[in-house]
């Protein structure tokens, strides 16, 4: 089948003898991202306590038994053993409130895995972030589930975002930058846990599993166009530093924008996609009807991949 | 009679018009949020469809070749005004409901491509059944596609309600994105259903080619403007 074809290993023959394997397989690189997840998660334990253990659990099994099942019916050898599915799963939990219900957590990781990866034909082959696509559907659909505050009503806390978006920049004033990082103030489970998501990010880039040009242009875009329009009317907009420590987007940041296979792969193309996905983030928050925007500004900027993908090095010897 | 029959089937599943041709989307996708909808929508297209077809290929002998795509719209025209007409008198809140989409009636591709293709050149009884057969797979997929999404997307079918109130309804289904994907998997899913045909039958399946092509002509068009370029090529003088 044409699968096969793919990866079998006569496609793959570089014309420059010497080749050596570096021992990276997505396996590996899914391990380190799960791994690099694993602290984020732990804090959301201790913080949501048994509710956050049952989401992140049930995402997980969901996508896995997901895939694992659309294979057996494609007919494809199953590839729940290089974790693909798992991270899937595990980040799309990040994005939920802690108590969301559960058939709601199975359904919605059991979408991301059939509409944001099967049907494009599994991994690798997505043009969009797997794990933002279930969070857009959950939030289409159910919206009385997926709003933090709503579902989180036992806190006598309210989430950042929709302070902002419904009452203000005079709402957020008391919200200190370090409650932020340290995710003291309600958001959704692991995606709030700012510090430990960047300590993960981190990670990841200094083991060299992540290069730097997407997660770092992405920040950028989020912090310079926030600036700009903090600077056009500082009663109006948040300060830049405030959207880059709320909602999701760190987690954007390290984990949905790199994600493979639906981000460029050559330098500048990525210095400008994180650029601009940071910039929608910032527009989608000010202008959307929705408090976070985050995965809208991933999906979006995830579409004009193909196109910037076109920017491509000129071959050396090439006119 | 057996070929005017087979005009008529052909429409039902084997070039079926949204599914199979995939003509006559903007109304597929923007109407049927729900089956009554879908329903309505299919048949003002079956009564425009069939209506347009027979006056189309009663006047194709005389109508020059030159201003016949407004020839047909003037036809199809007139036909969608008597239907919006109708509509306000007698079903004001399928109306309502239906929008600018019954004007647009005008531009769906499926009115212009029959004329074009089929009632343009073959006597009115063969063209009333390409009509009629078309306008009723129409009426079908759009009920089925407005069906399947009120029956996820509100949990009721044709305004009855079915799983009770304990029912979270999937509401994307009934918002613009749930339409395209819910028609993409419908069309993958026909596609499914055709190889799997195919490969109980025993037949080595051509994936490029399980679309009946019988109502195009576009590859004999193609041929002509061929011969008449090997015609110039072979006489340079007259050109």
């Amino acid at each position: 089948m044409a699968s096969q074809e793919i990866t079998s290993k006569n496609l793959f023959s570089v014309s420059a003898a010497p080749v050596w394997h570096c021992g990276r397989t997505v396996r590996s690189t899914m391990l380190h991202s799960l791994l690099a997840l694993l602290p984020a998660a732990i804090m959301a334990v201790y913080r949501y306590g048994y509710d956050a253990i049952a989401v992140i659990a049930w995402a997980g099994l969901a996508a896995v038994v997901t895939e694992f099942l659309m294979e057996k019916w494609m007919e494809r050898e199953s590839t729940a053993d290089d974790f693909t599915a798992l991270f899937d799963g595990v980040v799309f939990a990040f994005l939920l409130p802690s108590t969301a219900p559960i058939w709601l957590v199975v359904i919605g990781s059991s979408l991301t895995i059939v509409l944001g990866r099967m049907v494009f034909g599994g991994f690798g082959g997505s043009p969009i972030c797997a794990p933002a696509v279930g969070w857009a559907i959950m939030t289409v659909s159910w919206p009385e589930f997926m709003d933090l505050n709503a579902m989180l009503l036992n806190w006598d806390l309210v989430e950042p975002l929709s302070d902002l978006k419904y009452f203000g920049v005079e709402a957020i004033t008391d919200i200190s930058y370090t409650s932020l990082l340290f995710g003291q103030n309600l958001g959704a489970l692991g995606a709030s846990q700012v510090l430990l998501i960047a300590v993960g990010g981190i990670y990841l880039l200094a083991t060299r599993q992540l290069r730097w040009f997407i997660p770092i242009s992405f920040l950028a875009g989020v912090y310079l166009t926030g600036l700009i329009y903090n600077i056009i009317d500082p009663t109006l907009y948040a300060s830049p530093l405030f959207h880059l420590l709320s909602g999701g987007t760190m987690l954007a940041a390290f984990f949905l924008m790199p994600y493979p296979s639906s981000s460029p792969t050559w330098k500048l193309p990525m210095l400008l996609f994180g650029f601009l996905g940071g910039a929608l983030l910032i527009i989608i928050r000010t202008y959307g009807i929705y408090p976070d925007g985050t995965c809208f500004a991933v999906l979006l900027i995830n579409l004009c991949t193909p196109l910037i993908d076109l920017i491509q090095p000129k071959p050396f010897g090439g006119r | 009679m057996a070929t005017v029959m087979q005009e008529f089937t052909k429409g039902l599943w084997k070039e079926l018009p949204p599914f199979r041709l995939v003509l006559g989307l903007c109304p597929t996708l923007a109407v049927t949020t729900n089956a009554e909808n879908g329903l309505g929508m299919g048949l003002a297209v079956i009564f425009v469809l069939a209506l347009s077809n027979v006056l189309i290929s009663l006047v194709r002998n005389i109508i020059p070749k030159k201003v016949r795509i407004v020839c047909f719209i003037a036809i199809a025209a007139s036909l969608v005004v008597a239907v919006e007409m109708l509509m306000q008198a007698y079903a004001y809140g399928l109306y309502q409901q239906l929008g600018i989409f019954v004007p647009l009636i005008v531009v769906n591709c499926i009115i212009l491509g029959r004329a074009e293709a089929f009632a343009g050149k073959n006597p009115p009884l063969a063209s009333l059944a390409d009509g009629l057969g078309m306008g009723l797979g129409f009426t079908f997929s759009l009920t089925f596609l407005g069906g399947i999404r009120e029956i996820l997307g509100v949990g009721e079918i044709f305004g009855v309600g079915l799983f009770g109130p304990s029912f979270h309804p999937f509401t994307f289904m009934v918002q613009a994105p749930g339409a395209f994907v819910c028609l993409g998997l419908i069309l993958a899913g026909m596609n499914y259903l055709s190889v799997w045909q195919a490969k109980r039958a025993g037949v080595q399946l051509d994936p490029h080619f399980d679309a009946g092509c019988s109502g195009c002509g576009a590859c004999k068009m193609m041929d002509q403007i061929a011969a008449q370029k090997k015609l110039e090529r072979m006489n340079p003088a007259q050109g």
